[in-house]
């Protein structure tokens, strides 16, 4: 199929798709939106699954279709474009379904992996540990093997959709006396049992997409244990890997739409005639070409897949870019954009400056990609 | 010039299917003569001398290697080689920051190509004569506002006679030829080859504060002109366009090299008992630096991707990537002048060639602001 086929094909499915009880789902979730619309966004993926949209690239027998990175692409182009739902199963799709297949069992991928493309399951991601952050080798949480289960103690936060999630797959410490990057497994967690408590975090949007997940005992079955006993920080990176790939690719056209939402309002309301505003909209408008540009040109590069360098420069470029656009939102809005709904309820502008935040310090902070291009791109010492 | 290099001429007679190889061979060869005869040192010694450019490395690349002819059509004498062919000579030219016009030649006959059927004669000019060619778009007053070009062409056919002053021209110091932007007596704008030697012309070329490229005041009174583009055509808007294309290629290579001459240094300079590039606060400008040169350098990509195929969105691509990627040489040679310390300040070391450069580039064929302006209008904000 030409990509142009492939194309015609995901936009007029959506087109077809977004009717009926889905137009209300349009524009729902996301970034700072992630409160909005559960049940209809859970329906909505087991849609998407049905139809064959999840697992893109991924093998047939656990229900995926064969597409070029070109056409991934594509699919994240179109899926913006028609303003389609945040996705709840970003992470069950981009993270462990990528980790699984690189590193999973054949009896794992058969068991997890045809539930994701599906849309049945929901997973989130167990890494992040108070005082931890981006230093993910500084991981607490415990599991000691009993029989053919560990059980598990500790605490995760900034756990995205934990409190929707199905699964968790979690870093756990299995070797007591080990440190850093050593003594690490990877589990594959049920979060419907007793001993795991989800509480949710209120950011300063006033909503909450991120939790804290609280392991009391809580068991994981050994046979859910990913790659070997002690060797989960080489799959934990590898899900890192995977994070900033192909999606960000495809993520312009999102960001193209809110720049010109932001410059629609700057015309409708004269703040466009503000020289120093135009300025920034216009700097605005040339950065997002410099990321479509850049974007291309690492699709043109990237064969199989992306590599972590470059997805550290494309997640410098676009968490920036977008921290600045939220500033921008508001200050086109003026005075105006202090003013809220009721219950704090804000509207795209306020949530964007707000949530854009965020953008640089999750998925390894601004300075954690410097340090990662400045070291393994420029080879400067550590 | 020995026969280890790969000749041109050779390379254009394989098929499309090693054009790839092709041109990697061609950017090798060019690489091979320029890191033997054109390194930054010699830059320095070229820029401070009498004729502001190395004519022994023009013949060089002129007479020898034949690049001028590189991709002027085959019909006309030359290889027919594709737009990427003149492009990567310019990335190279403009990594080394080599003073000369042969990136400005190599510019002008790019838009001649673009010009259609009324350049043919000068492109088969190109090479029978091997002509090097300067381009005058710039007039005081109106910058590089193609709208406000005062330049008078009089006459009609091939015979034509031009009045005006053009300034800021770059290259004519080594040039033959200088590509002219004046408005015939219906008011419509064109594009006219002027012989630098004919009667009615008189350059001055000045010091300039980027030594490594020479500027000049081109006086033109009644000079002998033939028009290269066609009437009633855009070919003012060509010649700017590549002449932004010219500056954003540069610009954009020049930003790498600068960038990897300020990290090689800190890789070795020590002080408190470790390289200084094992600082956080350093290696993480260096990481921006980084960003920005291969945004730059995407922007440049997608500029040869236009040329090449001939998209309508010529101009703006022109105009953006000649922005992003002057500014980003600016950025990239202010810090390295700072990350290199006393020594960045000195003029024996390298890092204010490219900081003058970045500056020259920015301002030239329309400054910031200006071309800021135009792109906005240009992507109909």
């Amino acid at each position: 199929m030409s990509d142009e086929q492939f194309r015609a094909e995901i936009r007029g499915w959506l087109q077809e798709a977004l009717t009926g009880p889905f137009a209300e789902a349009v524009g729902t979730g996301g970034e700072g939106r992630e409160h909005e619309a559960h049940e209809l966004r859970r329906e909505w993926e087991r849609h998407l699954g049905r139809a064959g949209w999840i697992g893109l690239s991924w093998p047939t027998e656990y229900g995926g279709r064969p597409a070029t990175l070109a056409q991934q692409v594509i699919f994240h182009e179109e899926y913006a474009r028609a303003g389609a739902p945040g996705r709840l199963g970003h992470m069950s799709e981009q993270l462990l379904g990528p980790t699984l297949l690189a590193f999973g069992t054949p009896e794992q991928k058969a068991r997890f992996l045809p539930r994701i493309t599906s849309g049945e399951d929901i997973w989130c991601q167990g890494y992040s540990e108070p005082g931890a952050g981006s230093d993910l080798a500084g991981v607490r949480t415990r599991a000691v093997r009993r029989g053919d289960h560990y059980v598990i103690t500790g605490q995760k936060v900034w756990t995205s959709l934990a409190h929707l999630a199905d699964w968790c797959f979690v870093l756990c410490r299995t070797d007591p006396g080990s440190t850093r990057h050593a003594g690490l497994s990877y589990l594959l967690v049920p979060m419907d049992q007793p001993g795991v408590t989800v509480r949710p975090i209120t950011q300063l949007t006033g909503t909450s997409e991120f939790n804290e997940v609280f392991f009391d005992e809580a068991v994981a079955a050994v046979e859910h244990r990913v790659g070997a006993e002690g060797e989960g920080w080489k799959v934990a990176m590898g899900t890192l890997g995977f994070e900033r790939g192909v999606s960000t690719l495809g993520q312009q056209i999102g960001f193209r739409r809110r720049l010109d939402a932001v410059i629609a309002r700057a015309h409708s309301n004269g703040a466009w005639l503000e020289p120093a505003l135009r300025d920034r909209l216009v700097d605005a408008y040339i950065g997002l070409e410099v990321m479509r540009h850049s974007a291309v040109r690492l699709l043109a590069s990237a064969g199989e897949g992306l590599s972590g360098l470059e997805a550290s420069i494309s997640k410098l470029q676009w968490a920036t870019w977008n921290r600045s656009l939220g500033e921008l939102a508001v200050d086109v809005e003026g005075a105006g954009a202090l003013l809220t709904g009721p219950g704090y309820e804000l509207d795209d502008a306020q949530t964007h400056f707000l949530f854009s935040r965020a953008n640089t310090i999750y998925g390894g902070s601004n300075e954690i990609q410097r340090n990662i291009i400045a070291e393994r791109l420029l080879g400067l010492p550590r | 010039m020995t026969g280890s290099h790969a000749d041109p001429r050779a390379v254009a007679e394989t098929s499309h299917t090693e054009a790839a190889e092709d041109l990697a061979q061609i950017r090798a060869s060019v690489a091979e003569v320029l890191d033997g005869q054109a390194d930054l040192r010699r830059t320095h010694e070229v820029m401070v001398g009498e004729q502001g450019y190395d004519p022994l490395l023009h013949e060089l690349l002129t007479a020898e290697l034949g690049l001028l002819g590189l991709v002027v059509p085959e019909h006309l004498g030359g290889l027919g080689l594709d737009v990427a062919a003149a492009t990567a000579v310019i990335e190279e030219l403009g990594a080394r920051l080599v003073p000369g016009a042969l990136a400005t030649s190599l510019t002008a006959i790019l838009a001649a190509r673009a010009l259609g059927p009324n350049a043919e004669p000068l492109l088969a000019r190109v090479v029978d004569e091997q002509l090097t060619l300067a381009v005058a778009l710039a007039e005081d007053g109106a910058g590089w506002d193609l709208e406000q070009t005062a330049t008078r062409a009089t006459g009609a056919g091939d015979e034509w006679a031009l009045t005006g002053t053009k300034t800021v021209v770059a290259g004519v110091e080594a040039a033959r030829v200088v590509l002219v932007t004046a408005r015939n007596p219906g008011g419509e704008l064109g594009v006219y080859a002027v012989d630098l030697a004919a009667d009615g012309v008189d350059v001055r070329t000045h010091m300039t504060l980027d030594q490594t490229r020479r500027l000049s005041t081109v006086h033109l009174r009644g000079a002998a002109a033939s028009r290269v583009d066609a009437p009633g055509g855009e070919g003012a808007r060509v010649l700017l366009d590549h002449v932004r294309a010219m500056l954003a290629l540069e610009s954009a290579a020049a930003a790498r090299a600068c960038l990897d001459l300020t990290v090689d240094y800190l890789k070795v300079r020590e002080q408190f008992g470790r390289p200084i590039g094992s600082f956080q606060a350093l290696k993480h400008r260096c990481a921006d630096l980084a960003v920005a040169v291969a945004g730059a350098r995407a922007t440049a990509d997608h500029l040869v991707t236009t040329l090449r195929t001939g998209a309508a969105t010529r101009s703006h691509d022109a105009a953006l990537a000649k922005l992003v990627c002057a500014d980003t040489l600016m950025t990239v040679a202010a810090e390295a002048i700072q990350l290199h310390g006393g020594i960045g300040f000195t003029f024996e070391h390298h890092a204010h060639l490219f900081f003058k450069r970045g500056k020259s580039t920015q301002l030239l064929a329309g400054s910031p602001t200006a071309v800021r302006a135009e792109v906005a209008a240009l992507a109909g904000l």
